[in-house]
């Protein structure tokens, strides 16, 4: 007989064969990542730099602005802003880690749950596997990732001409979000029916620690809250402000824990299945199956309820806090500083919720990418074959998705309006419902123009538009965060929508670029349908 | 040789799908007549699905045509699909909606269903509705699309291996209602890997390989096919007999001879009249055999 393949080969190389595989599935998105984390704290140290080049603006910076609690929602508590460094950790830092610990959470779900409902995970274990070490590996893969993010910020700090130490402790610190919110990932993994459920549980989970560091951060009574979140001890770790290494601690605690809990649990689970079993029998819905569109809003009505529910919260809170915002001390000067920064009239509560009303645009350019890649989903699952092997029409099949797209932007966009408003009421601030229902109103056209665009990327490229329509959504609005910060030619810095949308209701509405981008977006969406019905229908 | 029916249908002439550089399908002419039902069999690959979908309109074809019911399948796929039913190759289906939203569902897409015949193939298939899509099992998924796709009663019911996963009773159940279709004038394209289903079910079989039609005819046709083998035991040493046309003798014993007969048999029996014989047996192949002669690369290559 021929050769025998080598017979026993030592658990350890099967382990680092099976971390080797779990991290080449998911090295697209940790170097996408690690490179935005890159250039972020780059971009931030060098704008920083150039935008308040002498102390005496940055004090005046510090004083005026970066004590505004309504900021510390996104960027977290300033220990030091008068300093490079600790510009960047403020800015960086604070916003980085969320998109760590969202990275953490994904990551420990793709390699601990996706792999099973695929049912891959079945014909690995079906080798000489041991549980513990495929559960290790997967691990390993994570942490992996969160070395790759970490590398990532430490080139740019390093790149902006901050000092190697004090920038590898700044990213250590940020990297450490990762293990945490991996052991939430990899617990729910444990616990959910699917693995939908296991990203909606702990994703449920970053927002509830976004939170708790948002009104630890802006509400002096609640300041303890910062001690429980890992987000706040990433924040409490003060990098370039007073390092306080012992805030890694708890980090490092939870982490364990929470994976050693979950490795436990994995090795004598069901493969596939999670702790809480799914309700294996469903209410019919008749009401809901006349057509594709309204059977997908049934199918997806428990996403569509997250997505209402954080929209919700988020304008609620950022309206209870638009009333801490004061201009006292604010010199013409600055304010002029501000505006070159994109932070324009931030001192009134319109004005405060007028600029932060950016934020929902680029959350609604998620959710119109999340509702083209649920379309790329039903194909990739070839459900949508079943679907339009019946009398349906492509052209509406995609038309409707596109409605319930659009819809849901505007409905959220009225949500986000009210809530806002609802906020602002509860602490006695004036702004009117009617400027907010504008306010959100204005977030629509981007939306309806990256609806357009994300559609069109579906119908052309399907199995790399999730991924365009995401990464499309954030640069637009990365750029419009670091363009007009960099020397660049003017059409470039304009090349991205947020330029051109007005901050309603502190500024008026723009109805031009408004209805440029309603057109776009119409335009494209039209073309992606005439496009869709032309090409082959393609599984995952 | 006559047209055929221009509302046939299935009717494909030239049909061509290439996937960059893989020929999946290559000048595919085919033609199934109104309520035939037409199996449709080839090895792994061979293109089978492929057809399918580009019969449905799913794919595009790179050239050719295909028609149903004198419509195009790609340009008019919407009317079409009025008058087809289909059964994918994989049960893909929504996993959160129960096996009961999911046939009403698929029913009202289609317009018209057979209610009364859909509660009936529920029962006869077992089907426990209630349950989510998620939490069935393979062969109990596939039951969901057979029974949708019987219930319509469409005039053309495009199956893509529909048996696949299911138990012995139930591909028995499925067998029947092969039947009740072809009863009622449905016509029934059938692509499959089970080759008894095949000879149970069809009037007539196409074989495909590698994109090609290579066969296609009546079970009966395809047995003329192949040879019949005749094995003949002589009182003494085999004689020599004459060469005839398409009679290949060989040895098999020193008074034993077997001759492989394409067509007719009387010549051979007439050949060996003058001899004394002391048994004749003959054989004709299975369609097994036939099946996997023209699936093999090997034997293909051998015999040809
Ligand atoms: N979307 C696609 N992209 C590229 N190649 C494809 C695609 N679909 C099918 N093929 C190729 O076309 C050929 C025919 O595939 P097809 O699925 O039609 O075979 P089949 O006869 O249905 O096989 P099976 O019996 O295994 O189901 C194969 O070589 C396959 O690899
Ligand atoms: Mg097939």
């Amino acid at each position: 007989m021929g050769e025998t393949l080598r017979a026993r080969e030592r658990p350890w190389s099967l382990g680092v064969v099976m971390a080797r595989r779990a991290t080449r599935d998911g090295a697209v998105r940790t170097l996408v990542f690690a490179v935005v984390f890159g250039l972020y704290a780059w971009l931030q140290a060098f704008g920083y730099r150039g935008a308040y080049p002498s102390l005496a603006d940055r004090l005046a910076f510090a004083g005026a602005f970066a004590h505004n609690d309504a900021l510390r929602l996104f960027y977290g508590y300033p220990y030091d802003v008068v300093t490079v460094g600790g510009y960047c950790a403020w800015r960086v830092g604070g916003t980085l880690s969320i998109a760590a610990a969202v990275f953490g959470v994904m990551s420990a779900v793709r390699a601990l749950r996706a792999e099973e409902d695929a049912g891959r995970a079945e014909l690995v274990l079906a080798g000489a596997v041991r549980r513990s070490h495929y559960f290790l590996a997967a691990v390993l893969s994570v942490l992996l990732g969160a070395l790759a993010l970490g590398a990532g910020e430490l080139g740019g700090y390093l790149a902006g001409g901050l000092a190697l130490g004090p920038s590898m402790y700044a990213a250590l610190a940020t990297a450490l979000v990762v293990p945490v919110f991996a052991g939430l990932g990899a617990l729910a993994s444990q616990l959910a029916p699917t693995r939908r459920g296991a990203l909606a549980l702990s994703l449920g989970g970053v927002g509830t620690f976004w939170l708790a560091r948002m009104v630890a951060d802006t509400w002096a009574p609640a300041a303890w809250l910062r001690t429980i979140t890992p987000l706040g001890w990433a924040e409490s770790m003060r990098p370039f402000a007073g390092s306080r290494a012992d805030f890694a601690l708890p980090s490092l605690a939870l982490s364990g824990l929470t994976l050693l809990g979950a490795g436990v649990v994995a090795r004598t689970r069901d493969v596939g299945v999670g702790l809480a079993a799914p309700r294996d029998r469903a209410r019919s819905h008749r009401g809901w199956l006349g057509g594709p569109t309204r059977q997908y809003v049934l199918v997806a009505r428990g996403s569509l309820a997250a997505w209402a529910t954080g929209f919700g919260v988020f304008a609620f809170v950022l309206g209870m806090v638009s009333t801490s915002i004061s201009s006292a001390g604010v010199s013409p000067e600055l304010r002029r500083q501000l505006q070159s920064l994109g932070l324009g009239s931030v001192f009134t509560p319109g004005g405060y919720l007028a600029f932060v009303f950016v934020v929902f645009i680029v959350a609604l350019t998620y959710f119109v990418s999340a509702q083209m890649a649920a379309a790329r989903q039903e194909e990739a699952d070839q459900a949508l074959e079943t679907l339009l092997a019946q009398p349906v029409d492509r052209r509406r099949w995609l038309l409707g998705r596109q409605l319930v797209a659009a819809l849901g932007s505007l409905g959220l966009a009225g949500e986000v309006g009210l809530l806002a408003w609802l906020g602002a009421a509860t602490r006695g601030a004036n702004v009117s419902l009617g400027q907010m229902l504008e306010a959100g109103a204005n977030t629509l056209p981007t939306a309806i123009l990256f609806l357009g665009l994300a559609s069109l990327l579906y119908a052309l490229v399907p199995r790399a538009s999730s991924a365009v329509s995401y990464a499309l959504a954030s640069v637009a609005f990365l750029w419009y965060v670091v363009g007009s910060l960099l020397h660049v030619p003017r059409w470039l810095v304009d090349a991205t929508p947020y330029v051109h949308v007005g901050y309603v209701p502190a500024e008026a509405f723009r109805p031009v670029p408004a209805f440029v981008m309603l057109g776009a977006g119409l335009l494209t969406g039209v073309a992606a349908t005439l496009c869709l019905a032309r090409r082959d229908l393609l599984s995952a | 040789m006559s047209t055929p029916d221009a509302d046939a249908p299935i009717a494909t002439t030239g049909l061509t799908k290439r996937y960059g550089a893989t020929v999946a399908l290559d000048s595919l002419d085919l033609s199934v007549r109104a309520g035939e039902v037409y199996g449709y069999l080839g090895p792994n690959g061979a293109g089978k699905t492929t057809t399918i979908r580009l019969l449905l309109g799913l794919h595009r074809a790179s050239a050719g045509q295909a028609r149903l019911f004198g419509l195009d399948a790609f340009a008019d796929a919407l009317s079409a699909h009025r008058r087809v039913a289909y059964v994918a190759g994989e049960p893909y289906l929504w996993p959160s909606l129960s096996a009961e939203d999911t046939l009403r569902y698929l029913g009202r897409l289609h317009g018209s269903i057979d209610v009364a015949y859909r509660d009936q193939l529920v029962r006869r298939f077992e089907l426990d509705v209630a349950k989510k899509v998620r939490s069935l099992s393979k062969g109990n998924r596939q039951k969901v699309q057979l029974v949708a796709a019987l219930a319509t009663r469409a005039d053309l019911l495009l199956l893509d291996e529909p048996t696949a996963g299911l138990d012995p009773l139930m591909e028995m159940e499925f067998r029947a209602c092969v039947q009740e279709a072809r009863e009622r004038g449905q016509t029934v394209f059938l692509s499959s890997h089970i080759l008894s289903e095949v000879e149970a079910l069809c009037d007539r079989v196409g074989i495909l390989r590698r994109g090609r039609l290579v066969e296609e005819g009546t079970l009966a046709e395809m047995r003329h096919l192949a040879a019949v083998s005749v094995e003949v035991t002589f009182a003494g040493p085999a004689p020599m007999i004459p060469a005839l046309a398409g009679v290949t003798a060989s040895s098999v014993g020193p008074n034993a001879a077997r001759f492989e007969v394409h067509g007719p048999v009387g010549p051979l029996i007439a050949a060996l009249g003058g001899h004394e014989i002391v048994s004749l047996t003959s054989r004709e192949p299975s369609l097994e055999e036939i099946f996997l002669n023209q699936y093999d690369d090997e034997t293909r290559r051998r015999d040809g």
